[in-house]
């Protein structure tokens, strides 16, 4: 059917169906700003402005737009130039992946056109429909309210940053924020000055994310692409009698059609992990058994998605379902089901009880301490499933190129994985294979996996075309990664003063149908439940369990979070036993700098190398809990008035903390790579393999460089992850990116930076050869100078010609944990159930935070994710393993217009080992949020919750059951 | 696979009721329930944007909502009572709330949707144009017999005056409900309760037969759960109802 569409200004005359949305018909049209998230509109990743009003898009008919005037972020702005509502974005930091930035700009535009003054309450609604998963929605307000200003023609202030005074030492130069943006640090007498790095430069890939450019997988045109759709196993156990591909092999435009009995079975681990893959390899591209509801089946390539659609309703697929087991209790009980009965098992501990891995840790004789303690408290939690849920679901395009090597453009946090995992599934050497990683709408670890790449790459060496395969939301719920459920025992001795003598950590944990992550995921588990505390002697236990779930694997704190929750209200109630304030506990038996971390050598991956014991370099632990404790008002836990209000009889008040203590990185194993080279201005091409996922790497990647090269970041250009170009990096995880990464760069930048001064030194007849670089330029000892431009044109022209050029790489002998303090502030009803979270205030030592902008957004979004962890997601089953809730909805993420108020404070330590002092952010922000919550519900009620996530039912069970 | 073949836009009323008369042919109202993804899509649509059934209308004590007013409409319109504004911002976020109509939204017939419970609290009634004629019936009789495909429900009147409350238990501050109680208390003192989440609709009720609910359960709330939910909050609606009169 013909409709008239007036898109940001221009009548078209657009040829569409009856049945396509505007979503779809708009990126017909090359407005790729507007993005899918889920079929069901609530994402708002394709809000466009109609008639002036924000809608989805995905949940509009295109016909029904017939007649009426479109506006996308395309209309918004020409080129290399921004609206004042996208500057306002890129100034406050309010951009992590960019993928729905485009919506929240158009979401501002309507309502700062309808109310130019608009107050938070209302700038909170205007964003409701837009999901954010990455910055916990702080900032997009805060852009809101700076661009309402600027267009009511008020001046606005530079984004600086926040200079708080030091609370347990001393320094001056306290420094009020300057915008509501600017992050608040805590400075560190230690940490010099410098020029680009510690400041909050402006994201190096902004433009293009705040404009809506095209950037992410799906933003090509391929000619005579195919998509692929997969038939997904709807048992949670069963084996694959017979499957009858013939008549959808007979559907009219379906190209391909691909299952266990013509696709070659290599076995294979999906995590996407360092060379040799953790055994056991327990997967294969298609099985002739499926072990969750969920698994694959068969994957189809047709000429469009419907047909595609069709065709996998048309194979005729025999199950023989197998009884199932969902509990990881229960799966490793006598007479379970057994979940991996096939050959080629090698590598799992005992397939026949469901074990996939056992591991264990000691650290002197636990039991003997605990025999000798004063005091012994056992406590067993249990930790839920969730998702990590990035707005932008797995997508993946693969296509021959001109050489007819093969391209893989996928939105993945391990490029260089891919490439060598999905060889050999292809049957492809490795240098026949390119990898491109564009830009990425979150990954949070769903996207540390060879997921789908290996279905793209079959279908398109079966047909010969470009073949496309995107995720639906409920396939991404439950086909893609999730958190590992665990039943976790803490059993821990004191003596008569309060000190940990012993603790040993017993933990049960559920990888689902496969093992993926299943091993290094439970290793930080037990790392992290048994590092933030110093006791004499520590013992680790972890069974690692099949179960017929949808997979476990990397979620952003990998396996942290699960023990956090675990210590830390273990920590609490152990407190609250001896009557300690439970701050002092803490105190007593934290790690400080100097003490080792005993229990690392034990759980590193490969052998146990116990010749080498990491101690901590660095911690600001008792200023981030003196920075947290005054953000909170913690001594309000002592008012009576305010603990239960008199005038809400059913409310009760409480306030809670939690330790947290992560790594930096795997130690040994993470690897980093980085090039950068001169251009004939002085700007410089800086490639490395690191993926930035929205994180921010890319920019503060270019202050490294720029820091050593003194240079502004706008002279570098960062070009990221496509495994042709750019050196190796094993990829966005483990808290490694600005560690490892920054640190390679830092190295390649001091390449080039000696090779720029040593021919400075000759231009400017400096005879001593010291030649300092900044602004520009390459300066004498006397006060000359030459610019960079002129050396790159003097080196690449001139005289003794060559290319100024660093490489380098980098990986590390130790992991500097950053500490954090979590306090939460929460409401109760009492005769609900319903928890209310009132304030989140996380205090950071990140050592130096290279952008205190992007590290603040980056603990502000993992805070809300992690609140989700613990107050409201939870992936539901019906006894036959179904996922009940695979949609936003009945799922449920925050919302911007339900934010308990957030504080952040990035508390400075110098951190030696790390680039200009810089330690991980990226992840402890995911650990503390569950533990401060219930901590913070024991305080107010009594109630001690032995398991997340704190929904209204289960608080008032515990609630009915403590009283 | 099933979807959508035809897309009809019709101007008047009776082009509509001739076009819904094919089967599988189903109006459209804002299309945020339609077009995401239903059980069974129909094989053709008709979008009642055409027909001028828009207008929000103040009438003495009456105020007719027309049935493609949006629910962003009602939440901008003076007159709209409190009870209405506040569920219809709960209903949805911006984004949806800016498309989804009120006759939609009562001909989905949401079994959680809060709005409806607000409708029904204010005894809202539903005018309903069919190839016979209009007819009135009220917005409870809609629910519990559902609307007939080939009918076309063209506005929602509800009175003004009295007091309304509501009180509600969820995961999170925006979440949907595990259980809302709205409540109406007339001039007169009548007082109207209505929740959502203890039966397959929102449904009237009092706070002497809750035993007699059967909600169905799901994760987040027992049958048993969401009755005691249905006490406290109906307890509490009560209470703000006859308080301060």
């Amino acid at each position: 059917m013909n409709i008239t569409l007036v898109i940001n200004g221009d009548s078209r005359l657009l040829d569409c169906a009856p049945h396509e949305s505007l979503m779809t018909v708009l990126r017909g049209e090359g407005f790729f700003s507007v993005r899918f998230g889920s079929e069901t509109g609530e994402t708002g990743a394709a809000a466009v402005l109609v008639d002036g009003r924000l809608v989805s898009s995905d949940i509009m008919l295109a016909a029904q737009a017939d007649g009426h005037t479109v506006e996308t972020v395309e209309g918004l702005a020409p080129r290399m130039s921004m609206h004042p509502i996208q500057e306002a974005f890129v100034a406050t930091g309010a951009i992590q992946s960019g993928y729905s930035t485009p919506a929240m700009v158009l979401a501002a535009k309507e309502l700062i056109e309808t109310n130019p003054d608009p107050s938070e309450d209302e700038i909170r609604d205007a964003l409701s429909g837009i999901l954010d998963r990455e910055t916990g929605y702080l900032r997009p307000v805060i852009a809101v309210q700076r661009a309402a200003a600027a267009l009511r023609g008020e001046t606005v202030d530079e984004v600086t940053t926040e200079i708080v005074a030091p609370l347990t030492y001393d320094m001056d130069g306290a420094r009020d924020g300057s915008s509501a943006a600017s992050p608040k640090v805590v400075p560190n007498p230690e940490v010099p000055e410098m020029n680009v790095v510690g400041k909050p430069e402006l994201k190096v890939d902004a433009l293009k994310l705040v404009k809506g450019n095209p950037a992410f997988v799906d933003d090509i045109e391929m000619r005579q692409m195919l998509f692929a759709k997969v038939l997904y196993s709807p048992h949670a156990h069963a084996r694959i009698v017979a499957i009858d591909d013939s008549k959808a092999r007979a559907l009219r435009g379906v190209k391909a059609v691909l299952h266990h009995q013509n696709v070659a079975r290599v076995r294979y681990a999906s995590g996407g992990q360092s060379y040799p893959n953790p055994l056991p390899y327990d997967q294969v591209s298609f099985d002739d058994k499926v072990r969750f509801v969920g698994d694959r089946v068969a994957a189809v390539a047709a000429e469009t998605i419907e047909i595609a659609t069709e065709a996998l309703g048309l194979i005729d697929v025999e199950y023989e379902v197998l009884p199932a087991v969902f509990d990881e209790n229960e799966a490793i009980a006598e007479g379970a089901p057994i979940i991996h009965d096939e050959d080629g098992m090698d590598g799992a501990h005992d397939p026949s009880r469901n074990i996939v891995h056992q591991i264990t840790a000691d650290v002197g004789d636990v039991d003997a301490a605990i025999a000798k303690a004063h005091r012994t408290f056992e406590q067993t939690f249990r930790v839920h499933q969730v998702q990590p849920a990035p707005i932008e679901p797995h997508i993946a395009i693969a296509y021959f190129d001109s050489d007819e090597r093969m391209v893989i453009r996928t939105s993945t946090q391990v490029p260089f994985h891919v490439r060598r995992m999905v060889a050999p599934l292809l049957d492809l050497p490795l240098k026949q294979i390119r990898v491109i990683k564009p830009r990425i709408g979150g990954g949070f670890g769903a996207k540390q996996e060879m997921l789908i790449e290996d279905i793209v790459g079959h279908l398109a060496m079966a047909t010969g075309r470009p073949v496309r395969l995107e995720l639906t939301r409920e396939e991404e719920f439950v086909s893609s990664r999730t958190r590992h459920p665990q039943t976790i025992t803490f059993r821990t001795g004191v003596d008569i003063a309060g000190h940990l003598v012993g603790q040993d950590m017993k933990v049960v944990a559920n990888t689902g149908a496969y093992g993926t992550h299943g091993l290094t995921v439970q290793l930080v588990s037990g790392l992290r439940g048994l590092s933030s505390y110093q006791a004499l002697s520590k013992r680790y236990r972890c069974d690692v369990a099949y179960t017929n779930l949808p997979v476990p694997g990397a979620y952003r704190g990998y396996g942290a979070p699960q023990a956090l929750f675990a210590l830390e209200s273990h920590m609490e109630d152990i407190a609250h036993e001896l009557g300690i304030d439970s701050l002092e506990f803490r105190r007593m038996n934290w790690t400080t700098e100097g003490d080792p971390i005993d229990v690392a050598a034990h759980l590193s991956e490969g052998e146990a190398d116990t010749s080498f014991v990491p101690v901590v370099t660095s911690s600001g632990i008792v200023e981030c809990v003196a920075q947290g404790e005054r953000s909170i008002g913690w001594h309000r836990r002592l008012d009576p008035d305010w603990r239960q209000p008199p005038d809400r009889p059913h409310i009760r008040r409480g306030l809670g903390f939690a330790m947290c203590m992560h790594g930096t990185a795997i130690p040994g194993l993470d690897m980093g790579a980085a090039s950068i080279k001169i251009n004939d201005d002085g700007s410089f091409n800086l490639l490395v393999g690191a993926t930035d996922l929205g994180t921010g790497a890319d920019t503060i990647l270019a202050q490294i460089a720029a820091e050593v090269l003194g240079i502004p970041i706008s002279d570098i250009l960062v070009y990221a992850a496509d495994t042709d170009m750019t050196p190796f990096d094993t990829g966005a995880y483990a808290s490694s990116t600005t560690y490892i990464s920054g640190m390679a760069v830092k190295r390649a930048a001091e390449e080039a930076a000696r090779q720029i001064r040593a021919r400075a030194a000759v231009m400017l007849d400096e005879s001593t050869g010291a030649i300092e670089l900044r602004d520009r330029q390459a300066w004498s000892t006397d006060g000359r100078s030459v610019t960079l431009g002129e050396i790159a044109l003097s080196t690449l022209h001139q005289a003794q010609q060559h290319q100024i050029m660093g490489v380098a790489s980098y990986v590390s002998p130790e992991s500097p944990p950053p500490y954090a303090a979590q306090f939460a502030e929460i409401e109760v009803d009492i005769e609900t159930g319903q928890v209310t979270v009132k304030a989140l205030v996380m205090a950071v030592d990140c050592g130096v935070a290279i952008n205190p902008v992007t590290a603040a957004g980056q603990v502000e979004g993992g805070m809300v994710q992690a609140l989700g962890y613990g107050h409201c997601e939870e992936m539901a089953y019906d006894p036959d393993g179904r996922m009940v809730n695979a949609q936003f909805g009945p799922y449920w993420i925050y919302r911007s217009d339900e934010m308990p108020r957030i504080d952040t404070f990035l508390v400075q330590t110098m951190e030696k080992s790390g680039p200009f002092g810089a330690k991980a952010i990226a992840e402890i922000p995911k650990d503390g949020v569950a533990p401060a919550i219930r901590n913070a519900i024991a305080d107010a009620t009594g109630a001690r919750l032995d398991a997340i996530p704190f929904t209204p039912q289960r608080v008032w069970h515990s609630l009915q059951s403590s009283s | 696979m099933a979807m959508i073949r035809a897309y009809h836009r019709p101007t008047t009323l009776q082009e509509a009721l001739d076009l819904l008369a094919r089967p599988g042919t189903v109006p459209l109202g804002g299309g945020t329930v339609l077009n995401g993804l239903p059980d069974d899509p129909p094989e053709e649509v008709v979008d009642l944007q055409a027909l001028e059934l828009d207008a929000i209308s103040l009438d003495g004590a009456m105020l007719t909502l027309g049935a493609m007013a949006t629910l962003r409409d009602l939440v901008d319109h003076d007159a709209t009572p409190v009870l209405l504004r506040d569920l219809a911002r709960r209903e949805a976020p911006n984004t949806i709330r800016n498309a989804a109509t009120i006759g939609g939204t009562v001909a989905a017939a949401g079994s959680e949707s809060g709005f409806l419970a607000g409708l029904l609290a204010s005894s809202a009634v539903v005018a309903i144009t069919q190839a016979d004629g209009t007819k009135e019936v009220a917005l409870s009789d809609l629910l519990a017999d559902r609307l007939n495909a080939a009918s076309i429900i063209t506005s929602v009147r509800v009175g003004l005056g009295g007091k309304a409350a509501f009180e509600f238990t969820a995961r999170t501050p925006a979440d949907i409900p595990i259980v809302l109680v709205a409540g109406t208390r007339s001039e007169e003192g009548t007082v109207v309760l209505v929740a959502t989440g203890v039966a397959p609709e929102p449904v009237v009720f009092d706070l002497d037969q809750v035993d007699a609910l059967e909600p169905p359960p799901d994760f987040r709330g027992s049958a048993d759960y969401r009755r005691h939910l249905a006490t406290v909050l109906g307890g509490r609606v009560v209470a703000r109802l006859e308080a301060a009169s």
